[in-house]
């Protein structure tokens, strides 16, 4: 419990820090909102108006304050842009995002635990060539190539599924496939090597002895134990992810999180990207500090908080 | 930290398949490099617009890889594109090695509250993904190449200070750096003097596969519009001007992918093969004599390569 109060401390300390590092950086640096906002050619009682509308006009401190008192009552303030309040653009938007992100992680999660499996069992089998040759692939082909080559197969040429946009489930498949690939390496890799290093375990040994199928023996009880790294591994590729994510959805045009967020790095909307900003960096956080807990549950015999 | 071997695969591959691949990819590497310094003289300029000789396709005469939508030679636009990519991944590997270094020695430092800013700033940092500090860095200063070098740099460093901690930890350790500390060597003179050179082999190997995730990083960049501005070529850029074109000029947007793929592969495989070549060297030395040094490549896991 104890131990949970201080990582939620620690992670509160973080995504603060961020916070006021991004308003920072974007208050005092160049760009005038107001500006961008208003009709080119505007007279200056107009941008005058933007100003005081969006508050800029206040000295730095009082700026400051009034976003931070709005932080705290969970008010991440006005768009300049669409002129509502971010909370209510954030969303629709993070919810898209979620669903996305969350199924090629699942999918990521299902194929690194099969290939990965497979591959240690038969080092330089067929699933082992396969599995490597997937891992150069996602490595080296940046991710918004393989979603062009995707539409243009899928879409443009067979017409299986639309080229982007949001039009229910179908448009999902295409993104999923590419973060997928993204994703994959650094998971299968790992799960691999932390099955090799269990299938020379004594227990393993123990249950060949018995008679246990190598199915049961590689997926029910070294998988188990091969779990832990691989929960690691995917605590640190969550900014990955998120960035995958923002790629995918301008590729595809999909209305979440990362679209909405280039609108506003050109519209200067300070309030909306502070708001992707903190809400980013708390969700790398926070499932961080989930993926440790997790480890708990997993295997009882780690301990927390205990020395470290 | 678990220590996950860098490439799994290389477990298995024989002495002479590594040396293989390293030479394989060395040498693909050379041969991009010197493309990028002395193609740019030989090939039509990459800025020339040719109106009557838009669109066309790969393998026509003076145009091998086609032309683009304003009629301007997709390879001289490769070929110039490598400069800005291979020029920000060696800037960006360079000054993400160094900071991480210093940072990754400092963390391992005795001073407790050093170690501690440190470890933060690196939690920190690893929590603000590379496009999202792109995109609070881009709207605050506006696109550059500086810019692109520093986001390479920021999005770089915490890796290679991890690693470089860890090596700290076990380094500092040893009675070496102990008999160091205990005839009045200063904290800063044992981190760097004595432990800053056993961090150097590691920190070698993970320079290549940095620079691999740089290149797809600075690419997805320009794609994105927060990177190289047109009209200089940038591969990121030229495939970003070819989206609109999918299904009419394939050739705009599968060469370019293909230049960053081979050069992102062939950094990796550097890497990897220079890893298990180094690991070779130091099992061999440790047979000849001195008790068997801990495999320190242990400690460079995955995360090096996903940034």
């Amino acid at each position: 419990m104890k131990y949970l109060l201080s990582r939620l401390a620690q992670a509160l300390v973080i995504v603060v820090s961020i916070a006021v590092v991004v308003f920072f950086a974007l208050r005092l640096t160049a760009g005038d909102p107001a500006r961008l906002r208003a009709q080119i050619f505007s007279d200056e009682s107009v941008l005058d108006q933007y100003r005081k509308d969006f508050g800029t006009d206040q000295p730095l401190y009082v700026q400051f304050f009034r976003f931070f008192g709005g932080l705290l009552r969970g008010d991440l303030g006005t768009s300049f842009r669409y002129e509502t309040p971010v909370t209510g653009l954030l969303g629709p938007a993070l919810l898209n995002t979620v669903v996305l992100g969350a199924l090629a992680l699942l999918l990521t999660f299902l194929l690194a635990s099969l290939l990965g499996t497979l591959a240690a069992r038969k080092p330089g089998g067929v699933v082992s060539g396969i599995s490597s040759v997937i891992a150069v692939i996602g490595q080296s082909a940046p991710l918004f190539w393989v979603s062009l080559l995707l539409i243009s197969l899928f879409s443009l040429n067979l017409g299986w599924f639309p080229p982007g946009g949001f039009e229910g489930p179908q448009s999902l498949v295409l993104p999923v496939i590419a973060l997928t690939l993204g994703l994959l390496p650094s998971q299968m890799r790992v799960l691999n090597s932390s099955v090799r290093q269990e299938l020379t375990e004594d227990y393993v040994r123990t249950a060949r002895a018995f008679g246990l199928s190598e199915t049961r023996i590689g997926f029910v009880y070294i998988y188990r134990n091969a779990l832990l790294p691989l929960l690691t591994v995917i605590g640190n590729d969550m900014g990955v992810l998120l960035g995958g994510v923002i790629v995918a959805e301008v590729v595809f045009n999909f209305p979440g999180i990362g679209s909405l967020a280039l609108t506003a790095m050109n519209s200067r909307d300070y309030p909306l990207i502070q708001g992707i900003v903190i809400c980013a960096a708390a969700a790398f956080v926070l499932i961080n500090l989930v993926v440790d807990l997790l480890y708990t549950v997993i295997n009882p015999r780690v301990r927390l908080g205990g020395t470290r | 930290m678990t220590g996950v071997p860098l490439n799994w695969t290389s477990r298995r591959r024989s002495a002479l398949a590594d040396r293989f691949l390293l030479i394989l990819t060395a040498a693909v590497l050379a041969l991009l490099i010197l493309a990028a310094v002395v193609g740019p003289l030989l090939l039509p300029d990459p800025l020339t617009q040719e109106l009557a000789a838009r669109m066309v396709p790969p393998l026509t005469p003076g145009h091998p890889l086609g032309t683009d939508a304003l009629g301007r030679d997709v390879l001289s636009r490769i070929v110039s594109g490598s400069r800005t990519s291979l020029f920000v991944a060696l800037f960006g590997v360079a000054g993400s090695l160094l900071v991480g270094t210093v940072a990754g020695l400092l963390a391992g430092s005795s001073t407790r509250w050093v170690a501690w800013l440190i470890d933060r700033l690196i939690d920190v940092q690893m929590a603000l993904p590379y496009i999202i500090l792109a995109i609070i860095i881009v709207s605050a200063t506006g696109p550059s190449l500086g810019v692109l070098v520093l986001l390479m740099v920021l999005a770089g460093w915490p890796s290679a200070a991890r690693i470089v901690r860890s090596i700290t930890m076990a380094e500092r350790a040893k009675d070496y750096a102990r008999a160091a500390e205990m005839i009045g060597a200063s904290g800063t003179r044992v981190l760097f003097r004595y432990i800053g050179p056993t961090v150097r082999p590691v920190v070698l190997t993970i320079a290549p596969l940095q620079a691999s995730a740089m290149i797809v990083m600075e690419a997805t960049l320009s794609f994105l519009g927060l990177g190289v501005q047109p009209p200089t070529p940038s591969w990121g850029g030229i495939l970003l001007e070819g989206k609109p074109y999918l299904a009419t000029a394939w050739w705009l947007t599968t060469f370019p992918g293909i230049a960053i793929a081979l050069t992102a592969a062939a950094m990796l495989g550097l890497g990897s093969s220079l890893e298990s070549v180094l690991r070779r060297r130091r099992t061999r030395r440790a047979q000849d004599g001195a008790p068997a040094a801990p495999d320190r490549t242990e400690v460079t896991d995955a995360e090096a390569i996903t940034l």
